[in-house]
């Protein structure tokens, strides 16, 4: 490839993302690697590095002049980079660079958050969520000024700190988890900074991390408006984790800067990990005990009657299922494998509209972090997380039904295409997927995958196809954040109903709302990286 | 108790609910076919999500809505879908199920079998 504008560097990189200048910064991002010799490990660091400052907000919810409150969005930018580093092991060769393309393409539009919903900085919430073109127009009416460039610098909310040190770990850490719960962010971040030195502290900071963003969740969404978190205390944590063992603890400072003080910020919400301490307090004084897999996983019936407290049960109902369970003797991951596989029947069987996927798959990222706790650490309350993904799910159910459906977004039956799907050679099926999960042709891309399921055990290569169709949408990490978490649990799921999994992951993919068209991330990835993808032909 | 002796009490009981579900539609389709435009608008009305008493009751807005295609004149479910589309986005779903298009199809799938005293509506 020719070098037309002379050496890609680490600098103008930098200035591409504060500057909003997407495009620009993703073909810096892919020159880097593919004509400089940049390890990518190397470039996302740096491009974590670029953005880290301006991922902060003052909170996380705005006080509006009329006294009225509107919720203020979480930093998608490090969620994107946690799914693509997760899905990079997933695709052999170039095309497993893919999703870190699309994260890099999302990290300039992702910035100053604040500044956008008041539509005084470009990015993709000031030009879809908040239509600032429309309020604000620039002098073309043919240019939406609020795609960027930037026109002003992006602000600090929160300046970078010294570590804190001094007192044993343990005392340091239970302040840590304080300072979270309490809002003091310049102490939890210090402390962070001061324990992750040592090597020998960080398995007991991330069990820390991951247990303050977990206990950290809205008892419910139902008419509450911005007043929550959906999960993104725990997403961010489990990114800290993941990335930080991706690039190394000490090669981690910004990514720290990006994360951590945030976890503190407001609203931090603890009514719902309240009430389930009073519950377990009251009925399971043993909880602390209870084991992570038994010999007694949950029989068919009880997953039949989980599903069906989950889909359309309340919350109460819920808390009686779960303790139901543990009181019998299921263990924690019998539990929560079976309300992950239970939970996917929403998905397959009820949900429609391309904009009621959002908060219920938030719920499924969040019971992931739950999942992957629990399997990597020990905790004395991951009985009580087990219980707080359950109704973290069961709430987005309840609060999508709070809306009539709407019939003009009403999806044919999937079963309809069976025949259909049936007739395609297993062997000849996959680039069919493809194909339909890229037309967003959810009905044909579910029969696709039941047939496919029912005719092979191969799962990989299925995997692989779904991943990499849905890598081509851009401006959305929420698509690989799902991608990881999907294929994790799938992988982890002990239940006899894993493969649901795929089936909702299917069905989302071909169906969530769209936040562009067109597919111009993978056209510049296309160009760099020349993939072996068959899109050539 | 005898399995077949429970069966049959169940297939009684079973009955009795249905009666009682067939008396009260009765009653319900002479209320919708007396009702004003402004009563029906102030029906629909409670399923607004900041006035749904919960999602069980939201549930229910699409059997209504299959009853009220089925009892209906189209004259009323043209002013119902004029009232809603006027709202704008919030009530787009709403209005939606007041479409012609989406009443035909109502319409075509309702079967009122030899036997029976209604169409097979949903039930809940």
């Amino acid at each position: 490839m020719v070098a037309l504008h002379g050496p890609a560097t680490v600098e103008q990189l930098r200035e591409e993302i504060q500057g909003v200048r997407y495009r620009e910064a993703t073909t810096t991002f892919c020159r880097l690697v593919t004509e400089e010799g940049q390890p990518i490990k190397s470039a996302i660091k740096e491009a974590i590095a670029s953005a880290a400052p301006y991922v902060q907000v003052p909170a996380h919810i705005m006080r509006l002049p009329t006294g009225e409150m509107r919720g203020v969005n979480y930093d998608h930018t490090i969620l994107g980079w946690r799914g693509a580093i997760s899905l990079m092991r997933e695709f052999e060769g170039a095309r497993g660079i893919l999703p870190s393309v699309q994260a890099m393409w999302y990290v300039p539009q992702g910035l100053n958050i604040w500044e956008q919903i008041i539509c005084e900085f470009p990015g993709h919430y000031a030009r879809d969520g908040e239509q600032c073109n429309r309020k604000f127009p620039g002098p073309d009416d043919d240019v939406n000024r609020f795609d960027g460039p930037a026109w002003t610098a992006p602000k600090i909310y929160f300046e970078d700190h010294d570590p804190i040190e001094g007192g044993s770990v343990e005392d340091r850490l239970t302040r840590l988890t304080w300072a979270i719960a309490e809002g003091n962010r310049e102490e939890s971040y210090g402390l962070f900074l001061g324990l992750a030195r040592d090597p020998a502290n960080r398995e007991q900071l991330k069990n820390a991390v991951l247990f303050s963003g977990i206990v950290d969740l809205q008892d419910t969404i139902i008419n509450r408006g911005g007043y929550q978190n959906i999960g993104h205390k725990a997403l961010r944590a489990r990114a800290l984790v993941d990335i930080a063992d991706y690039l190394g603890w000490d090669n981690s400072h910004e990514l720290m800067y990006t994360v951590v003080p945030d976890l503190g910020c407001a609203p931090r919400l603890h009514g719902l990990w309240t009430e389930i301490n009073n519950l377990c307090k009251m009925e399971l004084p043993g909880y602390a005990a209870i084991p992570k897999r038994t010999e007694a996983p949950l029989s068919e019936n009880e997953l039949d009657m989980l599903t069906e407290v989950l889909l359309w049960g309340g919350p109460y109902q819920v808390n009686d299922t779960i303790m139901g369970l543990f009181k019998r003797g299921a263990g924690i991951l019998d539990i929560t494998d079976a309300v992950m596989a239970c939970f996917q029947r929403y998905l397959i069987d009820v949900l429609e509209h391309p904009f009621a996927f959002l908060h219920p798959t938030h719920a499924i990222d969040y019971m992931n972090v739950v999942q992957s706790w629990i399997r990597n650490h020990d905790h004395p309350h991951q009985v009580k997380a087990a219980f707080m993904a359950a109704r973290f799910m069961n709430d987005t159910i309840r609060s999508n039904a709070m809306y009539p459906r709407d019939p003009n977004y009403t999806l044919e039956p999937r079963q309809n295409y069976r025949g259909w799907a049936d007739e395609i050679a297993v062997d000849r099926l996959l680039p069919v997927l493809k194909q339909y999960t890229l037309a967003q042709d959810a009905p044909r891309a579910c029969a696709l995958v039941d047939s496919y399921l029912d005719r092979t055990d191969e799962r990989q290569a299925l995997l692989e196809t779904i991943t990499y169709a849905a890598c081509h949408w851009q401006n959305d990490p929420h698509v690989m954040r799902n991608c990881a978490s999907s294929l994790e649990e799938w992988r982890h799921n002990r239940t006899p109903r894993r493969d649901d999994i795929i089936r909702g992951y299917v069905k989302h993919q071909s169906r969530y709302v769209k936040r562009a068209p067109t597919h111009d991330c993978y056209e510049v990835f296309k160009e760099h990286f020349r993939p072996n993808d068959g899109s050539e032909r | 108790m005898s399995e077949a002796t429970k069966l049959g009490e169940l297939w009684s009981i079973r009955n009795a609910a249905a009666n009682t579900l067939i008396l009260s539609e009765a009653q319900m389709r002479q209320a919708v076919r007396e009702a004003t435009v402004d009563q029906l608008v102030t029906l629909i009305e409670m399923y607004s999500p900041a006035r749904s008493t919960g999602t069980e009751w939201t549930r229910t807005f699409e059997p209504l809505v299959e009853r009220l295609w089925a009892w209906c004149e189209d004259d009323t479910m043209a002013a119902l879908a004029d009232v809603f589309k006027a709202r704008g986005m919030p009530w787009m779903a709403v209005a939606n199920s007041f479409m012609p298009e989406h009443g035909a199809r109502i319409r075509a799938s309702l079967r009122q079998p030899a036997w029976a005293r209604m169409p097979a509506f949903v039930i809940a």
